[in-house]
């Protein structure tokens, strides 16, 4: 008898999560195609309400199931008391994961794929060292509840990452992004020139006075402020009472230039998907509407803590229960271009990456981080990179006051899709000596 | 299972191959504010065959399904022949092992029922939850595994290992109006459950922490000198120095290499560091890493000099060192890479007091939240401060990081304490997709002039 059988005539209610993936990774090192791996996943993950009670475990040992069954059952004795019940079967968004054009690559391309990043970027920056990891996964999940849920979903996806380093005398600069997608991406090589376009910018070396002055945040730089927001609209720090936007829906809390939106249904991204991982439908969920606050992400269970329906934010691993969490995290492009919001900045800086991101107590929304990348702006140029520079703030203060948000937007870490946005006064810090060495 | 890792071994073509086998079982208790959030028991089973063909490369392949261990030979043979490197891959020799141990715990938390570790776990959060009315949020963590690892090569090495860990953790977190402050204590232990028993204080400083730091105010931004107590002194050693010290980070970047060069100044004569895996019962202690090398103490910073450095046999071969017994893999499913174990700045003569007098105005900082590292660049948030004023502690402050560049700040430590300390904290390092290793990291307190320090 298999474990949902057995486990329905033990519990009131069950679900069974099967999972399996097959990733097949080749590893470029210091330019060097050095390692090629194969890695097979398969596991069970099992959660049983019996008595009133949930219960939880997981294994990723097929030869263990009736151990498998009987620690759930153990873990639902002591479990809290389950506020809520296995979802119905509901129909679902039809969103794109997977692409036969992705799970069919072979290695042989794959390998081709890292030399056409190698070629574009060592006949101009011969002293790169890049550390290129392409990796194609073929994965298969399946849900089944005791209500007749069951569903499954396959999905492809390819994720091609690049570190370079480059280190000229004393100075070192480490720069890294990545292409993530389920279906197949025609300009797969975007990424690897965006990069490029930094590094070489990143040449000239020059200077910033500290003080208060305008902020423009890039794409990913623009998650030092993302990332703490991203907590506080968690519906579990919201029903934990730590979220500082607690008891705030409907409020205006940041500038009218400011709307993020979950959406977990964009096609062939990492975080979409037609199902959450409770078997919920996914869905556009608005968060933040033109500065005002309208919504949490919750799952099943912080839903029903909270008393409200679940957003379809449940997000798990093999080996822990459902947590909300985001999917692909929006940020609403704005109406200036790029290049209308430069010219109006006489001194400034431009911040691509920082260091020690979601470090510290950001969930009050403080943020404190040295800059890995970041540019002087002059009289509306980008003039060189400044290094030693620090910033910090508090988002909940900071974004009340937005000057510019641009047109143009941009995919960061894969699921953060976000615009420039240009803070008007912040405090910049530098380090007034320079290494003695 | 001996011998049909054994016949998978023979049977490999490749240059070299290796099994590693991994059986492992957990536990873990989670009460997060009044309710328990986990209570729960997960099997993790797994293997991998790593191989090598000389002049092409690696290949690895990883599985659940232990029935087939031939198949999994031939499917890491064919990723190895995909490789390119352009001069042959070397091994460092290692004397080949045959060694089988196991584990005696005074109390095996293997025979705790669920029940017991819960109990704990709600003692724990009950003290965090009883502190104060300002606690709004609080986390208290059991947590126990216990590995099997059997490590088998081509050479003839064979190596079965238990690994129990057995961690709790209190977190928490303090609300007054807008004002959100956290703190975290956690404890860890190779031994038994007897270790984590009777911890109340560690969940009451928790707690008193949390709440203390309401009062404080953010530091103000400047350069200042910095005491550093044991705890972020020991994660300062790990993160900012330790990581550049893995032989990976150099061994094939002549440039890097020669910022490592051995002799170079890391610092002034009273710096003195190590990394040690063979010391018995710490979180990092491996006797033997995942390549079968047997651990041993690795001076890297001697008198402030640079003396070492941590390599797995690859790294070791190509920069023509020894294997330093510091291949490491977070399991079954990665291949070991160049990882630290059990990482300590050496003690030093200096009393706390002494350290402090001199100092006019100044921080003390405390607890680390976390760091990171961009080569020579770091950034460190310390848990909570206080200021340092006329040589004596003073009021509390909060949102203390200090970042910095590596060779200014190891120049600028003038002072170590005489008051060494392991840290048995629960966390693990990250590196490469690997997380969390279980790493060790100890340091007495250390006094830093003109460290950086963020805030508005």
């Amino acid at each position: 008898m298999d474990i949902f059988s057995q486990l329905k005539k033990q519990a009131e209610q069950v679900e069974v999560l099967s999972l399996q993936n097959e990733k097949t990774t080749v590893e470029y090192e210091a330019n060097q195609l050095k390692t090629c791996t194969v890695a097979e996943t398969k596991g069970t993950a099992v959660r049983v309400i019996r008595k009133g009670r949930l219960g939880f475990a997981a294994s990723s040992d097929d030869t263990a199931m009736d151990k498998l069954a009987a620690n759930a059952l153990e873990s639902a004795t002591f479990g809290d008391k389950a506020l809520f019940s296995f979802p119905d079967p509901k129909p679902a968004p039809i969103v794109r994961t997977f692409d036969k054009a992705v799970a069919d690559l072979p290695i042989a391309r794959l390998v081709e794929i890292g030399r056409e990043m190698l070629d574009l970027i060592l006949p101009v920056e011969p002293d790169a060292r890049c550390h290129i990891s392409l990796e194609r996964s073929l994965v298969s999940a399946s849900i089944r509840n005791q209500k007749g849920m069951d569903v499954s979903f396959k999905t492809s996806p390819l994720s091609l990452g690049l570190e370079i380093d480059r280190i000229e005398g004393d100075d070192m600069l480490i720069l890294e992004d990545q292409l993530g997608t389920t279906v197949w991406e025609k300009d797969y090589l975007a990424f690897t020139r965006r990069l490029m376009d930094k590094l070489k910018k990143a040449k000239f070396i020059t200077s910033i006075k500290p003080g208060r002055m305008p902020v423009l945040f890039a794409p990913a730089g623009i998650l030092a402020l993302g990332l703490p927001l991203s907590r506080g609209l968690n519906g579990k720090e919201v029903y934990k009472g730590t979220s500082p936007m607690v008891g705030k829906i409907g409020e205006k809390l940041f500038d009218e230039k400011v709307t993020i939106i979950d959406d977990g249904t964009i096609d062939g991204k990492f975080a979409s998907a037609s199902y959450d991982d409770e078997g919920i439908p996914r869905r556009r969920n608005m968060l933040i509407e033109k500065g005002v606050l309208k919504s949490f992400i919750y799952d099943l269970k912080t839903a029903a803590q909270s008393g409200v329906e679940s957003t379809g934010n449940a997000s798990r691993q093999l080996f822990s229960p459902p947590e909300p969490s985001f999917t692909n995290f929006v940020i609403q492009p704005g109406q200036t271009p790029l290049k209308d919001i430069l010219a109006g900045i006489d001194e400034g800086i431009l911040v691509e990456n920082l260091l020690g991101l979601g470090q510290g107590n950001i969930i009050s929304g403080a943020f404190s981080n040295p800059l890995a990348l970041a540019f002087k702006i002059e009289r509306g140029e980008i003039i060189g990179r400044v290094k030693d520079v620090s910033i910090a703030g508090n988002v909940y203060e900071l974004l009340k006051n937005v000057a510019a948000v641009s047109q143009e937007v941009q995919w960061v870490y894969n699921t953060f899709y976000a615009p420039y946005v240009l803070l008007p006064e912040m405090n910049v810090m530098t380090k007034t000596e320079s290494p003695s060495n | 299972m001996r011998d049909r890792i054994q016949e998978a071994l023979k049977h490999s073509k490749a240059d070299y191959t290796e099994i590693r086998i991994e059986e492992k079982e957990t536990t873990r208790v989670v009460f997060r504010g009044k309710e328990l959030e986990v209570a729960n028991a997960n099997i993790d089973k797994g293997g991998i065959v790593r191989c090598l063909i000389r002049d092409k490369g690696w290949g690895v392949a990883t599985f659940n399904n232990l029935d087939d261990l031939l198949n999994k030979a031939d499917q890491a043979y064919q990723c190895a022949q995909v490789g390119s490197v352009p001069e042959p891959i070397e091994l460092a020799s290692v004397e080949p092992v045959e060694n089988i141990t196991t584990v005696e715990m005074k109390r095996d938390f293997r025979d705790i029922s669920l029940a017991e570790k819960k109990a704990l776990a709600e003692r724990y959060n009950q003290v965090l939850l009883g502190h104060s009315d300002k606690i709004i949020d609080t986390q208290a963590a059991y947590a126990d595994s216990f590995t099997h690892l059997i490590l088998a090569n081509s050479e003839g090495t064979y190596i079965e290992q238990e690994k129990p860990s057995v961690v709790i953790g209190a977190f928490a977190i303090a609300r007054d109006g807008n004002n959100v402050q956290q703190a975290h204590e956690s404890l860890s232990s190779t031994q038994g459950f007897e270790y984590v028993l009777d911890k109340d204080e560690l969940a009451r400083k928790a707690a008193q922490k949390a709440v203390e730091l309401l009062d404080a105010e953010p530091v103000k931004a400047g350069q200042y000198p910095v005491v550093v107590d044991q705890t972020l002194a020991g994660v300062f050693i790990h993160e900012a120095f330790g990581h550049l010290s893995e032989a990976d980070f150099v061994y094939e970047n002549p440039k890097a290499r020669e910022m490592m060069t051995m002799g170079r100044r890391f610092g002034k004569g009273l710096l003195n560091v190590y990394d040690d895996g063979s010391i018995p019962n710490l979180r990092g202690t491996t006797m033997y890493d995942d390549e079968g090398t047997p651990a041993r103490r690795n001076w890297l910073i001697r008198d402030g000099e640079l003396v070492g450095r941590l390599h797995s046999r690859q790294t070791a071969a190509k920069m023509g060192e020894k294997a330093s017994g510091n291949a490491r893999a977070v399991n079954y499913r990665f291949a070991p890479i160049v990882r630290m174990t059990n990482t300590a700045i050496d003690n030093g003569t200096t009393s706390f007091e002494n350290m402090v007098k001199d100092i006019e105005l100044g921080i003390y900082a405390c607890d680390a939240y976390g760091g990171e590292t961009l080569l020579e660049n770091f950034s460190f948030s310390s848990g909570y401060a206080y200021m340092i004023r006329n040589g004596k502690i003073a009021e509390m402050v909060k949102d203390v990081i200090l970042a910095g560049n590596l060779f200014t700040t190891l120049e600028n430590i003038d002072a170590i304490g005489n008051d060494f300390k392991w840290l048995n904290t629960g966390g693990g390092c990250g590196k490469g997709n690997q997380y969390p290793l279980p790493v060790g990291m100890g340091a007495p307190h250390i006094r830093i002039q003109n460290v950086v320090i963020g805030g508005e």
